[in-house]
């Protein structure tokens, strides 16, 4: 569902190896029972000793969903001759960028502007749309055109900085605008939001070396203001930090240089005071002389050291809530005009002040940076991805997808019409006629269950080597909704990718082969662009029997074979997930025995590979105990995506290639070594349709 | 003081080596700026040159929900993202359905949706639930990895691994849950070492108090924790939270008329939710509310009385109140509003009207127990006065009178409009009603009598007059407490003014009052930006070699014997062969 029927996903080899913990060799060694796990544990993680992996892949199951990746997002090792999927990378940030202006940011400056773009990039608190910056007038006045003042607006939404009363003077430089205006703002419930504000985030040395700006004045104003009636205004959450910090800062600095304290904290803190120093010193004089000279630093001895108190003023961070704040904000809140859309969502407030609640509340958000990354292999710290430092460029320096090295997976139905499932054999000229008369394709958003289709895997290989493929898949596909899998020819080999240049001087060789050859090329590149049913051949073409054991049709680098499914019935359940449109109304009414076949199907699949992979040291009790869950698991109704047709593939390549020169203890540098790589993929079919009796 | 600086101090300052207070000229004597220890083993950082400027010398702290994921640098004052982990979170790499309008059953109208278990309706959004019976750990930790490497890629934008972590945790985590996500941690990246703070201690700080009684509406339970002098002295919990509210919401909702159009109207409670988690937590969040106490008249003049009596007794901070806040039409007058929000059916197209008065009946029915006997409730689902009630209870008395003048809420329940007064009221009236006695029942209540008629001692009879009169007690008490001042505290009190040189008002007691919090993030970017190191720093390489097993359980082996249950240690020494789990072990 999650991409247009048929889809196959690769399943990163990373997902066999658990996350090693450390504590339980130790905890084995100590009680062997506690490392076991409960009997009724839905899945065990596989283990280190599980000798090979005989589990089935089950693509259902909520941890898959972490280690399947589409194809293209994969990557490629060569060192460890492994794929590396986002989970088995390190990454490393090249540059940072803001995605709206492209310009780069350099990093050092990164933090100081909170990862946010310094300029005038901001998205719309409401919709997230990036916003313009616009001018309210345009008066040309005698060749000189005046522009008003500016304001931020959303073009999506129509919001704008003037839904909250903010205007600019300039148009560049909006964020430092933005920050002056919010920080020295009169009205206190607005500079109570005004949390992360520009002017805030400078220290007191910057912001009085910038003598331009008229910033000082009105920061000492605001200062002034604060010390004056600071318990009726309280803080934005920024300033309460802020002032928190500086009276944790005093208070330690307060405790901690006393030269009465006995080495309270630790050695640095105690050396770290000159009165400390002092006693140290007079440990080692104990002249009364001395000790005279470096002042009465220790002249009560006995007082006991301090201890840190709490905050207890509103200019040390302290804050008791108004009384009927919260009535207050009740009141606001069931106020005719505010409804629904008065009050901020929780995506909006998400990256907004904590105190943000109302709409008009919220404020223009800077664009947040990207990064370009490099990307290493976890293991052995190669590059696997190396763009290039340029935020315009595209570019990359190495560039290592696993694409270039696994082959392919496409699939596609075999538009055919279905065999009568009594003979295989009664194909042939008859069959010519039937193909024109049921010509329509099969619809994968509603596969007939209980009903073989066949479907073309076409496997495509870029690497210069040949592979030799072995394919399997388990003969009913895990879950509920066991569907039967056959795939006619397992085992088959592809031929080794090559130049375009080499492709063509053979073309010029043999022209009789080679026009077989383009044309079934052609058609294996139709399967790679389009999946779909659209572009497919006429249907002349396929006049030929899926046989067993033999590859439905080869090219110069790709290999096709037929799959037949059968796949499943669904659970009866009415409640079931919405099918496809056209099914809505339908209901869905399966009958006994087809239910019947399903149910033993999976259970006694299941039920085998359960007892492979959990230890059953409880016996009789752990066994009754699946059965109920199972009946459980049978009566509930539909899970959404469980009538997907997901088909679980286990592909094993194996080629020859050239030896790498570095390699040490294998001398000679062309000699040609075997190598394997084994994956599992998921090939999604389609969706089972409900509404059809098996 | 210092005091005054707040609003220049900024991100900048917290890369100075130097502290604002050096500039400000502040502290009482003139002292070389602190050195502080930093762990310098960040061992394997990246190698390309252009990313070590920034990262390592500021820790990356994250604090871990059942729900969110909060993360951002030391020092600031705000996380810098919060991440949730629902099932869009989870779906496969390249799977859109999401952004889809068409043949999506979360924004395709005209489909009836399931009815679903409430229970599975709101775990497909958790990242854990603290049964790990039915926790798959593995699915946990794909998670936590996808997480972590979706904020440091999308928010962070800092190499992951390079700089100390410190993980803000609830005070109890499962040993096994604990070991998966460390352990995922330390073997995805190479955090050179991982702290670990409580939450509720964290609130305590980013409130600025040393104590205080931490009220966490949180995801799957309310944990109430009596911190005194930054240690956690007793926890009392219930599961009466925000996931029994959504769920709560969710059967409103799904009973409306209008909603349930096509089924039957014999609707059992547990039935099923049928309306979206996300439509519910988003009505949730916006429109739920909670009533004042019912006497409310009665209430806001004994919180006004408390509030006169704590300003004659403390002057500064607190405005006056005004007496004409709070008329009782306000209440009646919200009663009668309605709200419009969108239907719960089609969210898209159509909306419902609804009395604002429903949006306070989950929050009475689930965190207050509205309608629900006391006999019926069991120890873990008391409602939140009673739980609070309990939870000062247990405390010792002097640590309870400071606990209870500095309660912090804190939490996604928190932030329910009208929760905090609502609470402080029904505290005060319990503790009006029953005083700080244990005891409860008829014999107790007659034997009290009896010796209520014995002797007509003074105390007895203020006694009696408690509990005719509610407003009382917190009063005679306070009362007592200033008769009974102590000629050695004064003494004290005058010593540290005459240290401190400002007159500070005298620290609150005895009273209920709310504290307000930044949160335990912030409380943990603050600490961390002091300096101040965890009680339990765990490294990489001593993790890695034995686990959580590793850790040290004999707290006598510590140079320093702290207390376990503080979660935090001063300075930097110490002896650091081995390592602890302190509270968590």
């Amino acid at each position: 569902m999650s991409r247009p029927f048929p889809y196959a996903y690769i399943s990163c080899p990373c997902a066999n190896t658990p996350v090693p913990d450390p504590s339980k060799k130790r905890r084995s060694r100590e009680s062997p029972q506690k490392a076991s796990h409960h009997p009724d544990h839905p899945k065990p993680p596989p283990r280190f000793d599980d000798s090979e992996d005989e589990q089935t892949f089950d693509p259902r199951a909520p941890r898959s969903n972490f280690s399947l990746y589409p194809p293209e997002h994969l990557l490629y090792c060569e060192d460890c001759h492994q794929i590396k999927c986002p989970r088995c990378i390190t990454e490393e940030i090249v540059c940072w960028y803001c995605p709206n202006c492209l310009f780069e940011t350099p990093s050092s400056m990164v933090k100081s502007e909170g990862n946010r773009c310094a300029r005038n990039c901001f998205n719309c608190p409401a919709c997230t749309a990036p916003l313009a910056v616009n001018t309210l007038e345009n008066v040309v006045r005698g060749g000189t055109s005046q522009q008003g003042p500016w304001v931020l607006s959303c073009g999506y939404c129509m919001w704008s900085t003037l839904d909250i009363g903010i205007k600019f003077d300039k148009p560049t430089n909006i964020r430092t605008q933005l920050a002056k205006l919010t920080a020295t703002d009169s009205n206190p419930a607005r500079s109570r939001q005004m949390s992360r504000t520009f002017g805030e985030l400078k220290s007191p040395l910057s912001t009085f070396a910038s003598i331009d700006e008229p910033f000082p004045p009105a920061s000492g104003e605001a200062r002034a203001d604060d010390s004056s009636d600071q318990s009726t205004t309280p803080l934005s959450p920024d300033a309460r930090f802020h002032a928190l910090k500086n009276f944790y800062k005093n208070q330690i600095s307060a405790t901690s240089s006393s030269p009465n304290d006995p080495l309270g904290v630790d050695f640095g803190a105690g050396f770290s005071s000159p009165g400390a120093l002092n006693r140290i010193m007079s440990l080692y004089t104990s002249s009364s002389r001395l000790s005279s000279l470096y002042g009465g630093a220790s002249k009560k001895p006995k007082t006991k050291p301090p201890v840190m108190r709490e905050a207890l003023t509103a200019s040390e961070g302290f804050q008791t809530p108004a009384p009927d704040a919260e009535m207050s904000f009740l009141q606001r809140m069931a106020r005719e005009e505010c409804g629904w859309d008065g009050l901020a969502s929780l995506e909006q407030r998400g990256f907004q002040p904590p105190t943000a609640r109302f709409v008009d509340e919220l404020l223009p958000l800077a664009t947040l940076l990207r990064t370009k990354r490099a990307k290493r292999c976890k293991s052995c710290k190669h590059i696997l991805v190396k763009p290039e430092q340029k935020p315009q460029s595209t570019r990359f320096r190495i560039r290592l997808i696993a694409l270039s090295y696994i082959p392919l997976p496409t699939l596609r139905p075999l538009t055919m019409p279905v065999p009568p499932p009594a003979g295989t054999a009664a194909a042939g000229v008859t069959m010519a006629a039937t193909t024109t008369s049921i010509s329509m394709p099969v619809n994968l958003d509603a596969l007939p269950p209980l009903r073989p289709t066949q479907l073309l895997l076409t496997l495509k290989n870029h690497m210069f080597d040949p592979v030799r493929i072995t394919l399997a898949t388990p003969a009913v596909t895990p879950g509920r909704v066991a569907s039967r899998v056959t795939i006619l020819c397992p085992q088959f080999d592809i031929g080794a990718n090559s130049d375009v240049w080499d492709e063509a001087l053979q073309a010029n060789s043999a022209t009789a082969a080679a026009t077989a050859d383009q044309r079934s090329s052609r058609s294996g590149a139709g399967a790679v662009a389009a999946s779909t049913t659209t572009n497919n051949p006429p249907f002349g073409v396929y006049e030929k029997v899926a046989e067993a054991g033999k590859v439905w049709d080869k090219g110069r680098n790709w290999t096709t074979v037929v799959l037949e499914v059968v796949p499943g019935t669904l659970p009866p359940s009415s409640a079931t997930l919405p099918p496809p449109k056209t099914t809505t109304t339908t209901t869905t009414k399966i009958t006994e025995t087809a239910d019947n076949d399903g149910d033993s199907d999976s259970n006694s699949d299941t039920s085998s590979f359960g007892t492979g992979a959990v230890p059953d040291w409880t016996g009789q009790a752990a066994e009754r105990d699946k059965q109920q869950q199972q009946q459980q698991q049978q009566q509930q109704p539909l899970q959404p995506d469980e009538d997907v047709l997901e088909i679980p593939v286990f592909v094993r390549m194996e080629w020859d290639s050239e030896n790498q020169i570095d390699r040490p203890g294998v001398s000679a540098a062309g000699e040609m070594v075997k190598r394997e790589l084994a994956y599992w993929m998921v090939l999604g079919v389609g969706r089972i349709d409900p509404s059809v009796l098996g | 003081m210092a005091s005054t600086s707040f609003s220049n101090s900024g991100y900048e300052d917290n890369k100075r080596p130097f502290s604002m207070s050096s500039l400000r000229g502040a502290p009482a004597s003139p002292h070389t700026p602190q050195h502080h220890l930093r762990s310098n083993n960040s061992s394997f950082a990246s190698t390309t040159s252009s990313t070590s400027y920034r990262g390592e010398e500021d820790a990356i702290i994250f604090e871990f929900g059942a729900r969110w994921l909060r993360a951002g640098f030391e020092g600031e004052s705000v996380p810098m993202c919060v991440v949730g982990c629902g099932p869009e979170e989870c779906r496969r790499v390249g799977d859109y359905r999401g952004w889809l309008k068409s043949n999506n059953p979360d924004t395709d109208p005209g489909q009836s949706r399931p009815l679903v278990n409430a229970e599975d309706w709101a775990s497909a959004y958790e990242l854990w639930n603290m049964d790990l019976r039915a926790v798959d750990l593995g699915l946990v930790e794909d998670k936590i990895e996808r997480m972590f490497r979706e904020t440091y890629n999308k928010y962070l934008l800092t190499d992951a691994g390079t700089s100390r972590l410190v993980l803000v945790l609830p005070a109890i985590m499962p040993h096994p849950l604990l070991s998966s996500l460390l352990s995922t941690l330390f073997s995805r990246w190479r955090f050179p070492s991982i702290t670990l703070l409580t939450s509720a201690t964290m609130t305590a700080t980013a409130a600025g108090v040393r104590s205080a009684l931490v009220v966490d509406i949180g995801w799957a339970e309310t944990v109430v924790t009596g911190v005194y002098e930054y240690r956690e002295i007793a926890i009392k919990r219930s599961t009466r939270a925000m996931k029994a509210l959504l769920q709560e919401t969710g059967r409103l909702f799904t009973n409306i008329p209008t909603v349930r159009d096509g089924r039957s109207q014999a609707a059992s409670r547990d039935e099923g939710i049928s309306v979206q988690f996300e439509f519910c937590e988003e009505v949730a969040s916006r429109f739920l509310w909670c009533k004042p106490r019912e006497n409310a008249s009665a209430e806001s003049q004994q919180q006004q009385q408390q509030q006169q009596e704590q300003i004659q007794i403390q002057p500064s901070p607190d405005e006056p109140p005004d007496p004409t806040t709070q008329p009782p039409s306000s209440l009646t007058s919200l009663l009668q509003r309605t709200v419009e929000i969108p239907s719960p059916l089609h969210p898209s197209s159509a909306y419902i009207e609804l009395p604002f008065s429903t949006f306070a009946e989950p929050v009475e029915t689930v965190l207050f127990a509205a309608g629900t006997a006391d006999c019926e409730l069991d120890d873990e689902e008391k409602p939140l006065p009673l739980l609070i009630y309990n939870a000062l209870l247990a405390l010792p008395p002097d640590a309870r009178g400071t606990c209870m003048s500095r309660m912090i809420f804190t939490g996604g329940g928190a932030n329910i409009p009208g929760i905090r007064q609502r609470i402080l009221a029904d505290v005060a009236a319990l503790v009006a009603e029953h005083g700080w006695s244990p005891v409860r029942g008829k014999v107790i209540e007659q034997q009290r009598r009896k010796l209520a008629n014995l002797r007509l001692s003074h105390s007895s009879r203020t006694r009696r007059a408690a509990s005719q009169i509610p407003t009382s007690p917190l009063i005679t008490t306070l009362k007592q407490e200033e008769d009974l001042e102590d000629p050695i505290e004064q003494k004290i009190r005058r010593n540290n003014r005459d240290r401190d040189r400002d007159a500070l008002p005298p620290s609150v007691q005895g009273v209920l009052r709310e504290v307000e919090s930044l949160g335990p993030w912030a409380g943990a970017s603050l600490t961390t930006s002091l300096k101040i190191r965890g009680m339990v720093e765990i490294e990489r390489e001593k993790y890695l070699q034995h686990g959580l097993a590793g850790a040290s359980r004999e707290f006598e082996a510590h140079g320093h014997a702290p207390d376990r249950r503080s979660g935090l240690r001063a300075g930097g020494g110490g002896d650091r062969s081995s390592w602890t789990l302190a509270g968590w072990g």
